[in-house]
């Protein structure tokens, strides 16, 4: 290796089956010091079980885990010093708030007067004092999640792995516990690996965003880079709610300019016509478009946007608090589009609609990949 | 105003089965309950009773004279009534047999549930013997015991003592090993219940915080089962305590058991309910005040499936 320091977390290949079920699949991750990464997927996706590999929870099949630059595959969880928060807490049910926060601080033999202050102190910061003698049972989902974290933040762990740590959390909590979780990791300035099947969770927590789906890596980036260029047709169909609209076109080309063909709508694509020719194979390609990239005909003329008008039925309207989504029906297809909550837009109603030319995602069908 | 009428019949109707429903229910509970306890109440009732009243007829529920000769008989204590002290005076003295039960029964418990413990644990978190094991292991209660006695003759009084020197037949040890091999079966069942109710990640967050295996099962997992730990030692004792069978086949005067002894009293002469009543009301008194003393855990060992999870 260079002069540069080894990330904290280095995963090479890795890979774990489950009885002939792969559940990860040659997973290459590097995790720097003091990043909030988040691991993001459907359910079974094996992003919990890259946590628990991560941990020593599980063994993998095959490929390596590094430890700042130290392979640890067969160091016993015991002695890799992570943290680990379960989704549900895993709290010593039997024993009081105070022995679960203390009860790694007695295995490593640290005495007892520090055992004793460091417990306080630590449930000073979250607000467990008065709890300390109750028992781990009787504790609120809450309460449970802070003695969760305080007992894994006492062991002082080169890294955190929470795994879905909100999800028993009611609605309303569950965003200042989010936003508590973010604040806390700032303050401390550890590395955490945070895993969720929900999007906003990920949205707001990670600096960056591994999306799995079916044991691969999706894609590794920002937040943001992952909503504006998603790289394939999963990610892109995964973030953003209501999701992302897909539409099946071909590619044609007549003279110097370059569409996709719908029936007879067609969108151009001329700007991007030697990166489609080098990287798609056949003609087939997925146009998609989000739904606040939608707009009416005359709204969209007045911002300036040009470009095919899409003629569709209004089949629904479901009204959110500042916005409304519209169902939009062309041809056979419903495509959903985001309006504002005073839009006068109504049931049965046939309109125009354009794409924002700017806003348009090219994949190609055959590998689902993004076209860039 | 038409629906209100009807939901006030319907209201009422509701009130009046509710007030007939109790009065219905303890009904139904006091038949049952007298099913059920009137034998107690019997063997209770004839352990007090003087011979002539043992086969009265018509019989009478509470004694005429109520009387502790049975009991003393028992124990040989005093100078009880002699018509009874004769007819029971060819058996022993039940001290032998309850010393015996005292040991056999509580050893036999002890072992069988700590081997239990520690199958069960290897089962559940290691998957040992895969699904083949833990099921072999029912065999042993598949069978009717006496399908196993003879056998078992066979090897105690035949094979171990003639060629290993090993004397198994009429001893505690003889009947400790069969007690224990015969409800190994249970503990290892009712345990592994137990253990499989305890979410793995509990153990794994104490891995994480730097434990080794044997102080995660010490310190978390044991004290997490600790209720159905009562519960399964209570139930085997149980078992233990009363068997009678294997007792009976493997013991002749030495090593004899509590169950055994009360089958003695009954010889050509006749039955002498007395002294059996008297020793069976005896014998229930270590396994209630052993269910007494583990209640309190029980009900936290029934309850422990409501962990949050």
């Amino acid at each position: 290796m260079s002069e540069k320091q080894s990330p904290l977390i280095l995963l090479r290949g890795l890979r774990k089956e489950f009885n002939s079920l792969v559940a990860v699949e040659g997973l290459d991750l590097e995790i720097q010091e003091g990043e909030f990464m988040c691991f993001l997927g459907p359910s079974g996706c094996g992003k919990t079980t890259t946590l628990r590999m991560i941990a020593g929870l599980e063994t993998p099949t095959a490929g390596d885990i590094f430890l700042r630059g130290e392979r640890i595959n067969d160091l016993p969880p015991q002695q890799r010093r992570v943290g680990f928060v379960f989704q549900n807490y895993a709290l010593f049910w039997h024993a009081t708030v105070y022995d679960n926060l203390a009860f790694g601080l007695k295995i490593r033999g640290v005495p007892k007067e520090e055992i004793d202050r460091r417990v306080r102190e630590t449930a000073e910061r979250f607000e467990l004092s008065p709890l300390l003698k109750t028992k781990a049972s009787r504790l609120s989902l809450s309460a449970m999640q802070r003695v969760a974290l305080g007992r894994t933040l006492l062991t002082e762990p080169q890294v955190f792995l929470l795994d879905e740590p909100l999800n028993n959390i009611r609605p309303g909590l569950r965003e200042i516990m989010r936003a508590e979780l973010k604040r806390l990791q700032k303050q401390l300035g550890r590395t955490m690996i945070y895993v969720t099947h929900d999007q906003e969770e990920a949205m707001t927590l990670g600096d960056r965003i591994l999306v799995m789906n079916m044991g691969r890596a999706e894609q590794l980036a920002s937040p943001r880079q992952i909503y504006h260029h998603p790289e394939t047709l999963f990610v892109a169909g995964f973030i953003g709610r209501p999701p992302m609209n897909f539409l099946e076109t071909r590619y044609r080309v007549e003279g110097e300019r370059a569409f996709l063909a719908r029936g007879n709508l067609r969108w151009d694509v001329s700007e991007k016509k030697s990166i489609i020719e080098e990287k798609v194979q056949g003609d087939r390609i997925v146009l998609g478009i989000r739904p606040e990239h939608i707009l009416p005909i005359a709204e969209a003329r007045g911002k300036g946007l040009t470009g095919q008008a899409v003629p569709v039925r209004v089949d629904l309207v479901q009204p959110l608090a500042r916005q409304k989504i519209v169902d939009l029906k062309l041809e056979d297809q419903v495509i959903k589009m985001l309006v504002p909550g005073a839009s006068p837009i109504a049931r049965g109603e046939e309109l125009e609609v354009i794409f924002d030319p700017k806003k348009m995602h090219l994949f190609d069908q055959e590998t689902e990949r993004a076209i860039v | 105003m038409q629906t209100g009428t009807s939901k006030g019949i319907t209201t009422a109707r509701i009130v009046e089965t509710r007030k007939l429903g109790p009065a219905l229910r303890f009904l139904l509970a006091l038949v049952v309950a007298i099913i059920v306890l009137l034998p107690v109440v019997w063997i209770l009732s004839i352990s007090f009773k003087p011979v002539e009243e043992w086969k009265a007829d018509p019989p009478t529920l509470l004694p005429r004279k109520p009387i502790l000769d049975n009991y003393k008989v028992l124990f040989q204590i005093g100078n009880p009534v002699g018509t009874v002290r004769e007819m029971v005076s060819s058996a022993e003295p039940v001290n032998r047999a309850f010393l015996n039960s005292l040991i056999i029964a509580p050893v036999s418990t002890v072992a069988s549930v700590l081997i239990g413990l520690c199958a069960a644990y290897a089962v559940s978190r290691y998957r040992v013997g895969g699904n083949f094991m833990p099921f072999f292991t029912l065999t042993t209660r598949m069978f009717p015991p006496a399908a196993f006695a003879v056998p078992l003759i066979f090897y105690y009084s035949w094979i171990l003592r003639n060629y290993l020197k090993i004397k198994l037949y009429d001893t505690h040890l003889g009947l400790i090993l069969m007690y224990t091999g015969f409800t190994v079966a249970f503990s290892l069942w009712m345990m592994k219940g137990f253990i499989d109710a305890i979410p793995r990640h509990i153990e794994e967050a104490a891995i994480l915080d730097g434990a080794s295996p044997w102080r995660v099962l010490f310190t978390i997992t044991l004290p997490l089962v600790k209720g159905g730990l009562f519960a399964t030692t209570l139930f085997v004792f149980i078992l233990n305590w009363t068997e009678f069978l294997f007792a009976l086949e493997f013991t002749s005067r030495a090593a004899i058991t509590v169950p055994v002894q009360i089958s003695r009293y009954a010889t050509a002469v006749g039955e002498f309910y007395g002294p059996k009543a008297a020793l069976g009301i005896v014998a229930s008194i270590p396994v209630v005040i052993a269910s007494y003393l583990i209640q309190r855990h029980l009900v936290t060992g029934f309850t422990f499936g409501m962990v949050r999870e």
